[in-house]
């Protein structure tokens, strides 16, 4: 074999490795699309108190919308919004909060939306209950997260159950509309996000924008 | 031949040591993300953001009778592209769109926004048009009563940065000294 070619030989499997060991090491980080933009929004929340998407900013955000009363049969978004919550509660999230929205369709009605909060177990805190008039809604939901919602004129609402997981930059990361995801789907969401976050600095963010370049997104 | 095989064994080991160069940003630098097309007014007719096509364009969503962080971050701005030399600085154009349409008409909100810099322009429509186009940049606004009478806008704080391309590259967190967001610019001008 002639020296020339065996430097070819060698120098094609280096790149070669080395092209496989950035595939494989940017397939695993399996960064979370960007979206686009999460609309702002300023919303009444179950206290009373304002909530606006400023308030959140910062903090990785679960959403997901439906009426007062809970979903329909088959489509329960409150007990995989429950999971979510008691599965990331023995989670440290201090460095990047998490928290969950859940956005009522039917009522912006303070004790409406507290009692809704208390049915489903929402503390307040981490996880709130919002809604708005409906012009606004109009704007924030179908608009702003793309989601469709239609007021009847019974005052029931059709509706479709999605959740929308929004990262500290209020940038939409993941939208979950055909079918429902479990808890394990936006928990592995939700983790993508803090990794990413916590990465967001040195050679480590270059690495995740590098995966954000060659499309290493996750798969369902 | 052997020589350029060398060279490219030798660039694919360096690759990875000449991003640890890397210039770090002050704002926050993402991938090119889409953001939708708008029509707006300004002094001088209809504006879009395709308009600015080729250029930076540098977001703020704002209002004229805002008491502090308006005119602090069109102030920044203004410091921060009179520290680029001529040939960078004609290359970023900053756009301030009104969150009170009501009170900020095209003349009014552009000579607001030219008071920075003869640059810079100043962009406002109806309040349905703003709400739309603020929604598409995550923005948030809201009318709030004072307790005199009258009222402020309370709004988000932040700077989106354009590509080329109209592309959202980079968001500022309110705040950022002059010196950062004319380095940021810098870096955009050379790579965006």
């Amino acid at each position: 074999m002639s020296r020339e070619l065996r430097i070819t030989l060698i120098a094609s499997g280096a790149l070669v490795l080395t092209g496989a060991l950035l595939y494989a090491s940017l397939f695993t980080l399996g960064v979370l699309p960007r979206l686009g933009f999460a609309p702002g929004y300023a919303l009444t929340a179950a206290s009373g108190d304002r909530l606006t998407s400023e308030d959140l900013r910062g903090s990785v955000v679960l959403y997901t919308f439906a009426p007062a009363g809970g979903d329909g049969e088959g489509r329960d978004t409150g007990a995989v919004m429950q999971e979510v919550r008691a599965r990331l509660a023995p989670e440290d999230t201090a460095d990047v909060p998490v928290r969950m929205v859940s956005i009522v369709l039917d009522t912006d009605a303070p004790p409406a939306l507290a009692a809704a909060a208390s049915r489903a177990g929402a503390d307040g805190d981490v996880w709130r209950f919002a809604s708005g008039p409906h012009d606004a809604l109009r704007t924030v939901v179908r608009d702003g997260f793309g989601v469709w919602f239609d007021r009847q004129a019974d005052g029931s609402v059709r509706y479709d159950p999605v959740f929308v997981v929004v990262d500290g930059m209020g940038i939409v990361r993941a939208h979950h509309r055909v079918g429902l995801p479990g808890a394990d789907i936006l928990l592995r969401d939700i983790r993508s996000i803090l990794r990413e976050a916590r990465a967001a600095t040195g050679p480590a963010r270059l690495a995740y924008e590098a995966a954000h370049l060659f499309q290493c997104y996750p798969t369902r | 031949m052997t020589r350029l095989l060398g060279t490219a064994l030798l660039a694919s080991l360096l690759l990875p040591l000449a991003a640890c160069d890397r210039y770090e940003p002050h704002g926050t630098l993402i991938e090119p993300m889409a953001v939708p097309d708008f029509t707006l007014v300004s002094a001088d007719g209809e504006v879009r953001k395709s308009d600015f096509e080729g250029q930076l364009v540098v977001i703020f969503f704002g209002f004229t009778a805002c008491p502090d962080v308006c005119p602090d971050t069109m102030g920044r701005l203004a410091r921060a592209v009179r520290m680029l030399d001529p040939r960078e600085a004609e290359q970023i154009q900053v756009l301030l769109v009104s969150v009170d349409p009501e009170r900020d008409g095209p003349a009014e909100i552009d000579r607001y926004a030219s008071r920075f810099d003869e640059r810079f322009r100043g962009l406002t429509g109806s309040r349905e048009q703003i709400a739309t186009v603020a929604s598409g940049y995550g923005i948030f606004f809201e009318e709030t009563p004072l307790e005199g009478g009258g009222y402020t806008v309370d709004h988000s704080a932040y700077t989106i940065v354009l590509n080329r391309q109209g592309e959202t590259v980079l968001i500022w967190r309110y705040g950022l000294d002059a010196e950062d967001l004319a380095d940021d610019l810098r870096y955009l001008i050379r790579n965006a």
